[in-house]
């Protein structure tokens, strides 16, 4: 005991004595340590922000569109168009499902006092807000009233809000969309970019009536959309909105639904796979900044003992034991690799946060991306200093004494 | 009452296997140096002489025949034992000085008594100074290695020697890369630890240096050619008076 003591401080000096040496060998542990953490918690981040907006949608979403197929190169309608008619359907037959919406939208140049965009209109009806947990920032949402009578007003997204209004109160005033004016009678709380990186934010919603008769004057659907009364009876609800919409369309038995209905936990399910390519190629960057960390620590730590072969040598000649050698060594290189990688835990950890500042994109420090870049830097770290001194030890005291 | 010996072999062999071709590099070495000798080994390169040392300081095994060094047979002990041995009663002095690099003078010295394991030195410091006062070092225990002149190096070397008070202080080649002066002032430092007791081999191709001990080995081939005792030894004095002639 009373030599490892020795030993210690005998390690200790030669590390304060090669300074340069020591920080190089720290460096490359340190790179590798921050690096590995960064990535894999970027990683991480971007799954865990994806999943929280995926579930901030709702989890008992339930799509119904018009069966479309992929037919030389563009999307054909199979079936016929839903409109009022489904909607109507649905919206009283319906038990698993309480909030039902149709869905049309229009593209158009959008003026408001302040400026102009261009941007998408949404007509839907006020059950919309409740299916998709929109909330409103100020004002209100329209009422039933509005859409039976088809009303001129509409909700605007805090995008809209900054552009066209430079971020004054909108409430009562008058924007046009295609020369037809809306009243704004409630304003959105953001929500920010979406799944897809499109932004939630830049929307207009209106009752799908004043769409459909003042703007639009169609009468078919993009889509209706409904939530079931829990994520639980979402299947329910999605098998009971398909015998619904089968006699609606008067299907025989034999014959295909014309019609698509998707479950946000479909979506979800999508969107994981997605994820997980996501989560595999970060893994990937992850692993090769740890090899290349990884070798550069082995670098170093390889040149640093063939270095000091002589000085081995000379330990050994004077009595020195290949044990005293191997235990001064493993001490060095398990000293420099534990402040190493504690230096890089540090950095990584500053480096999100720096990033966070920069670009808002928040990128929580996962305890297994300090557990990884940690544990195998130090791996690395302490391997390549052990294995090559134990070399070094086991030779002839006269062959490393005159070793250059 | 005869003196201790501190070296005794008897037919002494090394034989050096590379392929097919064995090399006796030593042959039968018998050899007796006892307590206070002052040996200097001599002999042209491929004589052996390297050999020898390695032998006699524990750093290589024979092949063949017996040593006892102070008393301990030690052809026959194991690779940690050899190493204690050499910690315990050898001072080794290299032509390279071997010493430890931007480590300072009283650290280096030091070392020895780091991997003793008898147990038998507590105040490292004060030791060690001791060693470097006997070196003549005394105003440059704080100095770092890199910050000595060569043969101030080579006089740390010889204090991390005696450190640790060896039964035998081995040098190889200990004025090789010193030049006349230095290379006087270290073997006159050696008369002088002699003078105190000390056993001392020295190995060198340097005749000036040999004239400075008081015994005189030459190796030929791997065996011992002649073994004389000097008789008209070279001093400091007597050397720069000659110096000076030549001049």
């Amino acid at each position: 005991m009373k030599q490892f003591f020795k030993l210690f401080k005998v390690a200790f000096q030669a590390i304060n004595k090669n300074r340069s040496r020591s920080l190089l060998t720290m460096l490359g542990i340190i790179i590798g340590v921050a690096a590995v953490i960064m990535t894999i918690s970027a990683g991480e981040g971007a799954s865990k922000q994806v999943r929280d907006q995926i579930s901030g949608l709702g989890s008992n979403l339930l799509m119904i569109r018009t069966k479309t197929e992929h037919r030389g190169g563009v999307n054909v309608r199979m079936g016929r168009p839903l409109d009022k008619r489904d909607y109507e359907i649905l919206r009283k037959n319906s038990v698993w499902m309480p909030q039902i919406s149709p869905l049309v939208g229009i593209g158009g140049q959008v003026i408001g006092p302040d400026g102009n965009k261009s941007s998408t209109v949404y007509g839907v009806s006020s059950a919309y807000f409740n299916i998709l947990n929109r909330d409103i920032a100020l004002g209100k949402t329209f009422t039933d009233e509005d859409v039976k009578t088809a009303n001129k007003v509409c909700v605007i997204g805090e995008t809209i809000h900054e552009e066209l209004f430079s971020g004054r109160d909108p409430i009562g005033s008058k924007i046009r969309v295609n020369k037809v004016p809306l009243m704004v009678v409630g304003l959105l709380k953001a929500q920010g970019q979406g799944v897809m990186g499109q932004d939630q934010d830049d929307i207009i919603i209106a009752p799908y009536t004043t769409i459909q008769n003042r703007l639009f004057g169609g009468t078919e659907y993009n889509m209706i959309m409904a939530s079931a009364t829990s994520e639980n009876t979402i299947d329910d609800a999605k098998f009971e909105a398909t015998i619904l919409l089968r006699e609606a369309h008067k299907l025989l038995p034999d014959q295909e639904d014309d019609f698509e209905i998707t479950t946000q936990l479909e979506i979800q399910e999508i969107s994981g796979s997605v994820m997980n390519i996501l989560t595999i190629l970060l893994g990937a960057i992850g692993s090769i900044s740890l090899i290349v960390g990884g070798v550069g620590i082995m670098n170093i730590m390889l040149v640093s003992v063939t270095e000091r072969t002589r000085e081995i040598g000379a330990r050994l000649a004077i009595g020195a034991r290949e044990s005293d050698i191997l235990t001064q060594f493993l001490i060095e290189a398990i000293t420099l690799s534990l402040v190493g990688g504690v230096i890089g835990i540090i950095l990584g950890i500053i480096g999100n946060q720096v990033v966070y500042k920069l670009t808002k994109f928040s990128i929580p420090t996962s305890v297994s991306s300090i557990l990884i870049g940690f544990g195998f830097s130090v791996f690395i770290g302490v391997a390549f200093g052990y294995f090559p001194a134990k070399k070094a030890a086991k030779l002839n005291p006269i062959d490393a004494l005159r070793y250059e | 009452m005869p003196r201790k010996k501190v070296i005794e072999t008897k037919k002494l062999s090394r034989v050096f296997k590379n392929g097919d071709i064995e090399v006796h590099a030593l042959t039968d070495i018998d050899l007796v140096i006892e307590e206070g000798e002052f040996v200097a080994i001599m002999g042209s390169s491929g004589s052996g002489k390297s050999t020898l040392l390695h032998l006699i300081g524990c750093l290589d095994r024979p092949t063949s025949g017996e040593y006892d060094l102070d008393g301990v047979r030690v052809n026959t002990l194991n690779k940690n034992e050899l190493a204690d041995i050499r910690n315990q009663k050898i001072g080794f002095i290299f032509q390279s000085y071997n010493l430890l690099s931007r480590t300072t003078a009283l650290e280096n010295v030091e070392l020895p008594l780091v991997y003793d394991r008898t147990g038998k030195f507590s105040n490292y410091k004060e030791l060690a100074k001791k060693a470097l006062e006997q070196v003549g070092l005394a105003d440059r225990i704080y100095h770092k290695t890199n910050e000595l002149s060569g043969g101030q190096q080579q006089r740390v070397a010889i204090a991390r020697a005696l450190v640790n008070n060896p039964a035998l202080i081995l040098a190889d080649e200990p004025t090789g890369n010193l030049d006349t002066k230095n290379s006087i002032d270290i073997a006159d430092l050696f008369v002088k630890l002699n003078n105190e007791g000390k056993t001392i081999i020295i190995i060198t191709h340097e005749e000036e240096i040999a004239q400075f001990a008081k015994r005189m080995i030459y190796l030929r081939d791997g065996r011992i050619l002649t073994d004389e005792t000097i008789k008209n030894r070279s001093t400091k004095e007597s050397v720069l008076k000659n110096l000076e002639v030549a001049f």
